[in-house]
């Protein structure tokens, strides 16, 4: 056994559906176990959770530890809050980094947990690593010194065209909390093998101070930029809500398609805010993101960049989409994006004749 | 004061990126030229604070933490018809990240008082965009929260909310006390009413008045031991800073020629460049 406390992910799951960002959590998990030659650790909560703990076996745990209990059977706040405290408590030393989703569950649990644990907590980030770190500033003197295997949460620092690496070493936990959709999810290896021990909450009265009435989720309704293979996004250019039919027509193209729309179209009523990708929207990573019309702001970047392959059209060829797409066409959209389909469709018919 | 509620609205001053000034052409933005804004996801949180001062009746308390100069958006909080306002202001809060931040203004709650009902954040802000400071406070003060609420109604001296979750919502049932953070799909801010705004105007012009209604206070004052926030309290560190155009690639133009012979010569580049998009066209 190494020398370090474990690398420790909170499992994200709704009403028995595991978020995709688990994976992309147990994928980063991993990676950075590895680096530090510790084990992966879960944690998941809820009632009735079958093989969730296989599955985050399968896909890198080494350890889950398991609150099944009817009270946790609805995501609320102080349930979860005391399950994850009950967790850590078993530890002689805590975790030297806990991993939670940038979602409506991780972003309200997560901050919770830093604050009784008086621990820091980097939001939102796009990557994470191990590193040194070495404290200089005199501002502070409890603070300086010279720090191994520190973990680097990166995120965008928005508005500047800046990424910031976060550092806080000074007391582990090293929490942080990671963007759906900026992270490489685990892939599946259903011969892992690994410890489920399953963990009593201990919770008292005050806990249960929120009643839940109901939880209505409707997932066919909801808009998948985060799993689609080929993402294409409308801009301002598009010139209204008709504008998006010329978007919808190109995605049509392809089998495994979403389209998706920057903040300036949402903010006009062109299109709903579940199809906007950006600081304020989703982070995509597709294999392929076309973006028609998009001037290419950094909010908007910051949501996208990650894309295997960015193709933009644009009219206006000093617009700054095009200093960090990998093919550009300077052209009208309306032209452009049809001459595209009919291309890729022509494409198509030759690779089926071969 | 009166029957109803007490209720604490958390507001941020942050830069202005829809002013031209000090916003450079790719949304960048020079913070020392830029104006100086209420952050935008603040207001669905005052708005949602003073629907229920309307509803049940109470007062709203518009609370800031920043240097001297974010006092203008208490008057702002004020014009729209908050009550009252408190400016938390001290060199030693430089440098306080969101768990120091949380912790100087859950000091500022309680100084407020013990009896305040309601605290209202917005749901991040767009500067330090981290969703974690109204949690954190929550944590402080003992308090259930709701994230993300969108709808808020009271009942029976408890509120009915709406939470948005991914996917769908949750509805649910809080006491008070409680902390709600306001999701930007809440109810705009109604604009201000001109007898609001005359009122505060006026008040403006009496110094002694002015700063009854809007109260400037310091670490002292709110009993917060300066080991607790600033940069001393800070778990975290802005260790490295870097440019994000040291990332992607080199853009591939075309252009020129003809629309059709450009669009053949890309879709052409694609297919050969083996990054497999002829295997997703359908
Ligand atoms: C706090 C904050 C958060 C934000 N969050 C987000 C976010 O999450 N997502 C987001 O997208 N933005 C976000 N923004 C807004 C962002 O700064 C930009 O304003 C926005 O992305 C611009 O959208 P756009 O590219 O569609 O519009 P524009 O910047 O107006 O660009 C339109 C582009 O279309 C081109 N064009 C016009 N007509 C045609 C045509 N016929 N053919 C081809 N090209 C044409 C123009 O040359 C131009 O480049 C945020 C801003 C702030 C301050
Ligand atoms: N300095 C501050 N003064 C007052 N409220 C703040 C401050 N910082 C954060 N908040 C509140 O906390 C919310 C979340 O902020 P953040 O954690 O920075 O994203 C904001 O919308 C505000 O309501």
């Amino acid at each position: 056994m190494s020398d370090f406390a474990n690398v420790m992910v909170i499992a994200d799951q709704l009403q028995n559906d595991l978020q995709p960002i688990t994976f992309e959590l147990l994928g980063a998990a991993s990676e950075l176990a590895e680096k530090l030659g510790v084990k992966v650790q879960a944690m998941v909560m809820g009632h009735d959770l079958g093989d969730i703990p296989q599955t985050l076996i399968h896909n890198g745990a080494d350890e889950v530890f398991v609150v099944d209990e009817p009270e946790l059977a609805d995501y609320t706040t102080l349930p979860y809050r005391r399950a994850v405290i009950t967790v850590l408590e078993r530890f002689d030393r805590p975790p030297h980094i806990i991993l939670c989703g940038a979602t409506t569950i991780g972003r309200d649990l997560a901050p919770r947990i830093a604050a009784h644990l008086e621990v820091g907590l980097t939001a939102d980030c796009t990557e994470l690593d191990i590193g040194e770190y070495i404290h200089k500033g005199k501002a502070d003197p409890n603070k300086v010194g010279a720090f191994e295997n520190c973990l680097y949460a990166i995120r965008p620092s928005f508005g500047e065209s800046l990424k910031a690496r976060i550092i806080g070493p000074w007391k582990n936990p090293q929490m942080a909390t990671a963007r759906a959709g900026a992270m490489v999810p685990s892939k599946p290896d259903t011969s892992r093998t690994g410890a489920i021990i399953p963990v009593k909450a201990t919770f008292t009265e005050s806990d249960f101070r929120v009643k839940v009435i109901q939880t209505v989720r409707d997932i066919s309704k909801a808009v998948d930029l985060i799993s689609a293979k080929v993402i294409v996004t409308g801009g301002a250019g598009v010139g209204g809500p008709e504008g998006f039919e010329v978007v919808r027509d190109l995605a049509s193209v392809f089998a495994d398609s979403a389209v998706g729309a920057s903040r300036k179209t949402v903010d006009a009523g062109w299109i709903p805010y579940a199809h906007q990708v950006g600081q304020t929207g989703k982070t995509v990573r597709p294999k392929v993101y076309i973006a028609l019309g998009v001037s290419g702001a950094i909010q908007h970047r910051v949501g996208m960049s990650n894309s295997d392959t960015i193709i933009a059209v644009n009219k206006d060829e000093s617009a700054p989409i095009f200093q960090f797409a990998d093919y550009g066409v300077v052209g009208d959209l309306f032209e452009i994006a049809p001459l595209l389909k009919k291309q890729f469709q022509k494409t198509m018919a030759g690779a089926t004749a071969q | 004061m009166s029957d109803g509620l007490k209720m604490v609205v958390l507001l941020k001053q942050v830069p202005d990126t829809s002013s031209k000034a000090g916003v450079n052409p790719d949304g960048t933005v020079d913070r020392a030229r830029a104006k100086k804004m209420l952050n935008p996801f603040d207001k669905y949180a005052l708005q949602k604070a003073l629907e229920v001062k309307r509803a049940v009746g109470g007062e709203v308390i518009a609370v800031t933490m920043g240097p001297p100069p974010a006092i203008s958006v208490l008057s702002d909080a004020l014009e729209y018809g908050a009550d009252t306002g408190y400016l938390l202001t001290d060199r030693r809060l430089a440098a306080s990240d969101t768990l120091s931040t949380a912790f100087a203004l859950h000091k500022a709650i309680i100084y407020i008082g013990s009896d305040v009902d309601m605290v209202f954040t917005g749901l991040q802000t767009t500067d330090g965009d981290t969703a974690q400071t109204g949690p954190q406070i929550a944590e402080r003060l003992d308090m259930p929260q709701i994230t993300y609420c969108d709808r808020l109604e009271m009942k029976d001296g408890k509120a009915l909310v709406r939470r948005v979750v991914e996917g769908g919502h949750q509805d649910l049932e809080i006491p008070l006390p409680a902390l709600i953070t306001v999701a930007n799909s809440a109810t705009p801010l109604e604009p201000k009413r001109f007898a609001a705004v005359y009122k505060v105007r006026e008040l403006s012009r009496d110094k002694g008045a002015y700063d009854e209604k809007i109260k400037t206070v310091n670490l002292d004052d709110i009993d917060v031991d300066p080991a607790k926030t600033g940069l001393a309290g800070s778990p975290t560190v802005v260790g490295k800073t870097w440019k994000m155009g040291d990332i992607g690639g080199t853009c591939v133009m075309f252009q020129g020629g003809a629309p059709e012979h450009e669009v053949e010569q890309l879709v052409e580049r694609l297919t050969t460049d083996e990054r497999g998009i002829e295997e997703l066209i359908q």
